[in-house]
């Protein structure tokens, strides 16, 4: 295809070419995160569960309790994580920035650990542990009220502070205070919620049930489409702040816009999955590469597609299928993410946005 | 005179000031005016508030005191999206971009015009490469703006500015970064753009020799605050651009209009020869080594410069002696001995 301005938008038009590639390809993961995992179910069997046909009932079990739910979560928080990403990339101008750069995730973190350790504390522990982790509706609760509280502070300090950078310095130091709090906060703790805490630091998908899943696919699509309403001033932020506001764009509201829609994300993909990293700040450097533009007209709808695939692939790769073995979903993600970042930095300096802010 | 003004200050001051006090006022009482198709120079030294005058022009910053008016109404009436059909602006700082093209970044210049996902129709398209063509980077359009030069930026980026369709165009120190060439291609871009599009221009520089020439209007700070303004030549006639810039040692050269580089004075020279290139050149050399022509008085150093054909010889005697030099480098090491070239020999 060239690349020939007489053609608007042609970075448009190659996306829209790719797109049944790539929503091909998100279909394929999506069937085969159903299938694998500790115990596979064979294509035939899960086209025959689809159509309602009669299989082994494990199987059945497998799919509807565990298989749909996780991969439809695994899709919904890929998407989120990348778009968020993408979101304080441009916002900051860093190419550095991740979902939980104004320290969302820590909020949340301090949140899980605050119920945890009072549960320790008030003998209501038994209550928590017995529960587990998984289905513990107290500890997504305790995490979206913990990143929202950070969104609110953020949010007030963002009002009386111009500077972008002073937000983000702040973002990253309410992170390092809230992960002291979490620290002090664990050595109250009895052995048993520590376990269960860092398991939640892991990260999963699979932690979503079929009553939960309605709640977080409503909100995370709705910073979707909060996402695909901000993406003319989001170009407009390319060119920097000053050039934007010369262009007639509101920043002040858009600035709290996007910090919102940010937070959003974030936090419900926090709460529900625990804190995932690495995906946020990855895949939008890989989607820009990818489409070779940085025209947020193609790259919200490009991140949620492949942000989708590839929190898809790092499941079924935490998963190591035909095992009983589960990695720990952030191990993945790192081992997928870090090795993108780096490429972006080595290239960044001839290529790309660079390291500058 | 107010309806071909687009831009109108009276009474401006300009400066800074905290909640509760002004801290620091830059210039007082300006009055302004800057009328259609007129391109404009602000020039002044360093610190002297040229930024500051283009952040309150443009609406960044308010005044003091004072109105800025823009097409006859407040500039701080303007909602920002009638405002970004009115004005746009080149700013001074680089765009760090990646991964846009030149299209991408001037049509991000019809912000104010295209619908909520910024979808640009037929006329937005054709406005866009005109903006383009019109800045002579038409050809520019599918490069992506991390891969082009410093002057080829600025012209996207001018582009871009022209794409908004605004009546005022203010450019802060456009020709910053660029080498002597790009300097004058931009400022010719400019002024024809201020002739065909009849755009109103307003840039600052500290280019003062190209600002001479290109602008139909100056607009000059001093370092107290004061304003001049006025057409270029009458300033330089008057002497008012010169005293407003002359520091120690640095003298305006009203005949050249330019400022002179000062240099050691070593004696008086003559000169005699045809009317040519050769002749001035070997003018300027000599005032390079410091000397100065020789009025009516004995001259140190006698230069005669004869063609013999299409090539140059230069005759010269001195004190040091006489003798004849093929070019000047080894005429100024014969005059001067160890300033100019020493190898001539």
């Amino acid at each position: 295809m060239r690349l020939d301005g007489t053609e608007n938008g042609d970075s448009m038009r190659r996306f829209v070419v790719a797109l049944p590639l790539i929503a091909g390809i998100l279909v394929f993961f999506f069937l085969l995160d159903l299938m694998l995992g500790s115990v596979n179910i064979p294509p035939e069997a899960l086209f025959k569960i689809l159509a309602g046909g009669a299989v082994k009932e494990t199987w059945v079990n497998i799919f509807w309790d565990w298989r749909l739910p996780k991969a439809i979560t695994a899709i919904c928080a890929g998407s989120a994580l990348a778009l968020s990403g993408l979101l304080m990339q441009t916002f900051f101008r860093n190419p550095l920035a991740d979902p939980y750069i104004l320290g969302i995730s820590s909020g949340a973190s301090l949140g899980v650990a605050i119920i945890m350790m009072s549960a320790g504390i008030c003998g209501a522990g038994a209550v928590f542990a017995g529960i587990g982790l998984i289905g513990d509706m107290s500890i997504t609760v305790a995490a979206i009220l913990g990143s929202f509280a950070v969104l609110l502070l953020i949010l007030l300090i963002s009002s009386k502070i111009q500077s972008n950078i002073t937000i983000l310095i702040l973002g990253i130091m309410v992170s390092y205070i809230s992960g002291a709090l979490v620290t002090i906060l664990l050595q109250f703790t009895d052995e048993t919620s520590m376990h269960t805490y860092s398991l939640w630091t892991f990260g999963s998908f699979s932690g979503v049930t079929w009553s939960q899943l309605p709640l977080m696919a409503v909100l995370l699509l709705a910073g979707f489409i909060m996402s695909f309403c901000l993406v003319k001033p989001l170009n407009a932020l390319l060119l920097g702040e000053q050039y934007a506001e010369s262009m007639g764009m509101n920043y002040a509201r858009i600035r709290i816009l996007i910090i919102t829609t940010t937070a959003l994300m974030a936090g419900v993909v926090t709460a529900f999955c625990g804190p995932i990293g690495f995906l946020g700040i990855a895949i939008p450097h890989f989607c820009r590469a990818f489409f070779v533009t940085a025209d947020h007209r193609v790259l919200v709808p490009g991140c949620i597609l492949v942000g989708g695939i590839i929190a898809l692939v790092t499941d079924i790769i935490s998963r190591v299928p035909g095992t009983d073995i589960v990695l720990p979903l952030n191990a993945i993600t790192a081992l997928f993410g870090a090795p993108v970042v780096i490429w972006v930095i080595v290239r960044g300096t001839r290529f790309g946005r660079g390291v500058t802010t | 005179m107010s309806d071909a003004a687009i831009l109108t200050c009276t009474g401006l001051t300009i400066g800074y000031r905290n909640q509760k006090a002004i801290i620091k006022e830059v210039a007082k009482d300006l009055d302004l005016h800057l009328m259609r198709g007129e391109m404009v120079c602000l020039i002044g030294p360093n610190g002297s508030g040229k930024s500051t005058l283009i952040r309150t022009l443009t609406g960044i910053q308010p005044p003091l005191s004072g109105d800025v008016l823009l097409s006859d109404r407040r500039i701080s009436d303007f909602s920002p999206e009638e405002k970004a059909k009115t004005l746009s602006v080149v700013l001074t700082s680089q765009v760090q971009a990646g991964y846009l093209t030149a299209f991408d970044i001037v049509a991000l210049g019809r912000f104010p015009y295209t619908n909520w996902a910024g979808k640009l129709t037929e006329k937005d398209n054709e406005i866009v490469l005109t903006a383009l063509a019109s800045v002579g980077a038409r050809d520019l359009a599918g490069r992506f703006i991390h891969e082009m030069s410093d002057g080829e930026r600025q012209k996207v980026m001018i582009a871009r500015a022209l794409a908004q369709e605004p009546e005022l165009m203010v450019l802060d120190e456009p020709t910053a970064f660029l080498d002597l060439p790009h300097k004058i291609e931009t400022m010719r871009i400019l002024r024809l753009v201020a002739r065909k599009t009849k755009k109103s221009i307003l840039l600052s520089t500290h280019d003062l020799n190209l600002a001479i020439r290109c602008a139909d209007q100056l607009w000059i700070i001093d370092s107290g605050g004061n304003m001049i303004t006025g057409t270029p030549e009458d300033l330089v006639i008057s002497g008012t651009f010169g005293s407003a810039f002359e520091i120690e040692g640095v003298r305006f050269d009203a005949i050249r209009g330019e400022f002179s580089i000062p240099v050691e004075k070593q004696g008086t020279f003559s000169l005699a020869g045809p009317d040519s290139v050769e002749r001035i050149w070997t003018l300027y050399a000599m005032e390079r080594i410091g000397f100065i022509p020789a009025e009516g008085t004995r001259a140190d150093v006698t230069v005669t410069l004869r063609m013999d054909g299409d090539i140059p010889r230069w005759q010269y005697s001195c004190t040091r002696g006489e003798g004849e030099c093929g070019n000047l480098r080894e005429l100024i090491g014969c005059i001067s001995g160890s300033s100019g070239g020493d190898d001539a020999h």
